[in-house]
């Protein structure tokens, strides 16, 4: 066990190692954007790079380096030409600093010459917060639906939830959002229609984050109720739970019993899986709401070509969802020691 | 052997009958229809309600953005920003009321309240002022009161008028505000009139009128109990200026002075004409020091008192502010007054108001120099009506028959065009219109030049939408959103590039993901091993992140798209193909097929893959509304597919018009969702068909 975790953890961290390798290359092949501000913040700016390495500096001009990024006022005489220094050097300038002293770039058209991890850090408690109560409403719901729904398989009660489900899966996120918000916001106004300010009092705030956690968790209920639906009706048609009626239990204890334990194996990794995806948070729903999390800051990053900030961002979404994978699949192991994802077929 | 009772039974060789002889039953062929695997799974579809339903409205839906685009004349290309925000229409409006007579506080179906009809290019408007002048709505100033009228369906008048503080042309009444800074010292305010000129023998007088109403104060702790204890004006409060002694002296005083109603007045304040800059020009003519509801008084007489005989000047009302106290006056009117022989007494009348709102409209727009005041100026209590109305907004739009001046070289076009005839000589009787495409209906007047008596230029009356190039009044099923776009047309010439977009990304998916998967599948060993890294360290990457990397690097159109769609969605199709082959390429009849010596090739094509094809073909649909879906997030993200008509950026350009018109958002929503519901039933159907075992388990 303790050797399939540690591979399964090792090719993790090697398949994240080259995905965000190849992320902050291409990510550095894109044009050069200088950052915002007059000169004592260029010059700032240009003097961290030159130092972290990369950018060069140089007392002359360089027309052989490629675009000149800035040239500073004269001082006695003298002004410094910045250049980019070649982009595989670059990058192992930043695995050097990021391995040493975690430095993972500024921010240069945002928030000129405040590092990333600072803006990162600001906003991720949003996101997280408002996913982590998502998913405290929707695993429940989803669970008692599905449950309720396998129970009554064939019934009108379980062709209702299925119908409803199946069409709350397949509309679109942003399609929901603007009807959740036509009606709750706007038409009865019980709810604010944007995200709150952090000044506003705290029944306002609270009222800000139904909407959002209503809708984040829409898929995520949707999607529960499905699998576990799926499952247990799998489980209920299985020999051995006809087995425990056999001997005797009641349905109720058969289905407590058996029949929910044995459905759980799959459906528990999903919901670790789930919990983790989800810190990522909704980029529609926090563009299109006003949430000041990550996946809005994906949004501002892009408007701003701030691509220091966008390649962070980048890099934290595919770490989720890597870890996701890393997690449902070690889940798997230990609920079901049967089971081994990656084992030879 | 023996029956019931017991009797023998006799078998005789006659009794047998062979059921063949001959030829083998193996041999024969078989009498039903043979059926391929195909066919089957196509019964079994249509077996399935739910999916077939999905299907029909699937291929309605393609069908609609194969032939609306083509078919539909309107423009979605050049903004045309008169015809945006028109309701949707599929039904001709029915006025309910007579736009010329509107009766105050009556409704058309006597309930008070406005009723919109379903579908019928209409749109209800809530608690909106009314113009009592001209009898109708007040909506923007480009809309004439004639077009008003008639796009006005539905109209009701709330019966009473509502006392606001909004300087509305269409409000009356109310009181003018003039407000001191509570937190600021010495900050007098006042109201001026504009220069007048007054003498002793004019016997002049001035009203002022405050109104009583104090509801206006939110912090009545500010305002303070009017100071008791004080008589006004009688000469004990030394005035302040230059002229101490006008308090005895004035005559004016006693009669007129009521007892106050309220606070309407605070504080101080003088009453002076300003002749000049300087203090010392100031003739002082009363000084306040306790609330009026009303004071007069005799300029006249005041002037004689100090030996003036005519003044030109200023008249100023002056509240003294305080600290910490919000000091203000509400004026209610001015009202001059003299002798009937007095030259400039049309001066005075128009410096005389009853009517505070209609001053300050006048003050705002027309002439600054009236009434100007200092401090904060606002109204208070106008008096306003208000309506709720339905408003037909094609004829707002295009039913404009207003009078519209057209040049010579115009007419002349359409005389060439042989769209009508005109003879300059005879008239405007002569207009005969010959076609529908001209723009007028009928000739009001012309101008002819002086000198030549050649013809310039025609007034005309005719609709605006034949001014726009229609030939009749458009309709548009869905409306038109800001860029005057018909919201019809453009969702589906949107969800046809979406669909063009899909289905070769979901073509191209499904080659390669087979030919990848199948190679993977079917050989195994070290090269599934290292095709599967590939998969995984390409399918670790969010598809976000994809697209977001190539549409920066190659820019946001139709061919970066498709690129980043494939780059990500054939790693789905080959996973399938993999695990199928996985689970055929060990069964007994490719065993079987092998050992007869077929090649690989032959074994992937002939034996594997046509068990294998109905999960594939299933998974490949179903890629085909992610795709839709992805285009569509894009835009929300401002990455949106540039250079085409795309449904995403629509979506997330009305997205702002949520709460004014929703039907913007709502209908491409539910389009979307139709489609992908649809989509969803469709796939699922196939599964099932493709593969019975897996059946409800959705």
């Amino acid at each position: 066990m303790g050797k399939y975790v540690l591979k399964r953890i090792g090719l993790a961290f090697l398949t994240t190692f080259i995905i965000l390798s190849l992320t902050y290359i291409l990510v550095k092949l894109l044009p050069y954007e200088r950052p915002l501000g007059g000169d004592p913040i260029q010059i700032a700016y240009f003097d961290k790079q030159y130092n972290l390495g990369y950018v060069g500096r140089y007392e002359q001009e360089m027309p052989e380096l490629g675009k000149l990024l800035y040239k500073s006022p004269a001082f006695h005489g003298r002004s410094n030409y910045y250049y980019q220094v070649p982009v595989l050097k670059q990058y192992v300038n930043w695995l050097k600093n990021i391995i040493t002293r975690w430095d993972w770039g500024v921010s240069k058209t945002y928030q000129p010459n405040v590092k990333a991890s600072t803006i990162i850090m600001k906003r991720i408690g949003y996101s997280i917060r408002l996913n982590i109560l998502s998913s405290v409403w929707a695993v429940p719901v989803g669970l008692l639906l599905g449950i309720w729904a396998a129970l009554k398989k064939n019934s009108i009660t379980d062709h209702i939830i299925s119908t409803i489900v199946m069409i709350f899966i397949a509309i679109p996120s942003f399609v929901l959002i603007s009807f959740v918000l036509r009606i709750f916001a706007y038409n009865l106004g019980w709810l604010p229609s944007t995200w709150p300010p952090d000044t506003a009092s705290t029944w306002t705030k609270i009222k800000g984050y139904i909407i959002p956690v209503f809708c984040l968790s829409f898929a995520p209920i949707c999607g529960y109720c499905r699998f576990t639906r799926a499952e247990l009706c799998e489980v209920m048609e299985s020999e051995y739970l006809l087995l425990a009626r056999t001997k005797g239990l009641t349905r109720r204890q058969a289905i407590v019993r058996h029949a929910l334990k044995n459905a759980m194996v799959p459906i528990f990794p999903s919901i670790l899986a789930e919990f983790i995806g989800i810190l990522g948070g909704s980029m529609i729903l926090e563009s299109l709401y006003g949430i000041p999390g990550i996946g809005k800051l994906f949004v501002l990053s892009l408007n701003y070509k701030d691509y220091d900030i966008l390649f962070v961002d980048m890099a934290i979404f595919t770490t989720i969802a890597l870890l996701a994978g890393v997690v449902t699949d070690l889940s798997y192991g230990f609920i079901d020691p049967r089971i081994r994802m990656g084992a030879k077929k | 052997m023996a029956d019931m009772n017991k009797n023998p039974i006799e078998f005789k060789a006659d009794d047998f009958v062979l059921v063949q002889e001959g030829m083998r039953i193996q041999d024969k062929k078989f009498e039903t229809k043979a059926t391929t695997f195909m066919k089957d799974a196509f019964k079994r579809f249509c077996k399935n309600k739910s999916s077939v339903i999905g299907a029909i409205i699937l291929a309605i839906l393609i069908l609609c953005a194969i032939i609306v685009p083509i078919v539909s004349p309107h423009n979605i290309t050049q903004v045309n920003s008169s015809e945006k925000f028109l309701a949707p229409k599929l039904f001709e409006p029915k006025v309910k009321i007579d736009p010329d007579n509107i009766v105050i506080g009556q409704s058309a179906n006597g309930k008070g309240t406005v009723e919109k009809g379903f579908w019928d290019g209409t749109r209800k408007y809530t608690h909106i002022v009314f113009n009592t002048e001209a009898g109708v709505p007040a909506l923007s100033d480009k809309y004439s009161v004639a077009a008003i009228k008639r796009s006005l369906t539905d109209i009701y008048v709330y019966p009473e008028p509502e006392l606001v503080d909004v300087r509305s042309p269409f409000g009356e009444g109310g009181a003018i505000v003039i407000e001191t800074d509570s937190e600021i010292a010495n900050n007098d305010v006042y109201m001026i009139s504009k220069n007048l000129t007054f003498d002793a023998n004019g016997n002049y007088t001035v009203e002022i009128v405050f109104s009583s109403d104090t509801s206006i104060d939110e912090n009545p702790e500010d305002i303070g109990e009017p100071v008791e204890g004080e008589e006004p004006a009688e000469g004990e409060q030394p005035a302040e200026g230059e002229q101490p002694a006008e308090g005895e002296q004035n005559p004016d005083g006693e009669p007129a002075e009521e007892q106050p109603k309220g606070k309407a007045v605070l504080g101080t304040y003088r009453v002076y004409i300003k002749t000049g800059e300087s203090e010392a020009d100031w003739i002082m003519i009363r000084d306040f020091s306790k609330n009026y509801s009303k004071i007069s008084f005799n300029i006249s007489e005041a002037l004689a008192a100090r030996g003036l005989t005519s003044v030109t000047g200023q008249l100023v009302f002056d509240v003294k502010s305080a600290v910490g106290a919000r000091q203000y006056i509400l004026v209610e009117k001015v009202l001059f007054g003299s002798n009937e022989n007095v030259s400039n007494k049309e001066a005075l009348e128009a410096a005389s108001f009853d009517d505070a709102t209609a001053m300050i409209n006048i003050a705002d727009k027309e002439d600054p120099g009236y009434w100007a005041c200092s401090g904060r100026k606002g109204i208070h209590g106008s008096s306003l009506y208000y309506c709720d109305y339905v408003l037909d907004t094609y004829m707002l739009t295009y039913g404009d028959a207003d009078l519209v001046t057209y040049t010579k070289t115009e007419l002349d076009q359409w005389i060439a065009d042989g769209w009508c005839t005109y003879d300059p000589k005879v008239g405007p009787e002569s207009f005969v219109r010959l076609s529908d495409e001209c723009p007028v209906d009928s000739v009001e007047s012309q101008t002819v030049l002086g000198v030549t008596g050649k013809l310039s230029s025609i007034t005309a009356r005719g609709w605006n939408y034949r001014k726009m190039g229609y030939t009749e009044m458009p309709k548009f099923i869905l409306g038109t959103d800001v860029s005057g776009f018909d919201l019809f047309k453009r969702a589906f010439a949107g969800l046809r590039t979406s669909l063009i977009l899909g289905v070769c990304t979901a073509a191209f998916c499904f080659l390669f993901g087979l030919l990848w998967g199948a190679i993977s599948g079917y050989f195994g060993g070290n090269v599934d091993l290292l095709m599967e890294r590939f998969c995984e360290i390409l399918g670790g990457v969010p598809w976000i992140v994809v697209m977001t990397l190539c549409i920066l690097h190659l820019g946001n159109n139709f061919f970066t798209f498709f690129l980043a769609l494939c780059m990500t969605g054939w790693m789905g199709t080959s996973a399938t193909t993999r695990t199928q082959f996985y689970r055929f390429k060990g069964r007994e009849y490719v065993l079987a097929s092998r050992t007869l010596g077929s090649s690989d090739f032959r074994l992937i094509l002939k034996h594997i893959l046509p068990n294998a094809m109905g999960t594939i073909i299933t998974g490949s649909v179903l890629m085909i509304p992610r795709v839709i879906f992805s285009e569509a997030t894009l835009a929300y993200l401002n990455l949106g597919l540039q250079g085409k008509q795309s449904f995403g950026i629509m979506m997330a350009n009305n997205q702002q018009y949520l709460g004014i018109y929703p039907n913007l958002v709502i209908f491409p929503a539910i389009i979307i969702a139709l489609m992908m519901i649809s989509f969803n039933l469709f796939g699922n159907g196939l599964r099932d068909a493709f593969n019975p075992s897996l059946k409800g388990s959705d």
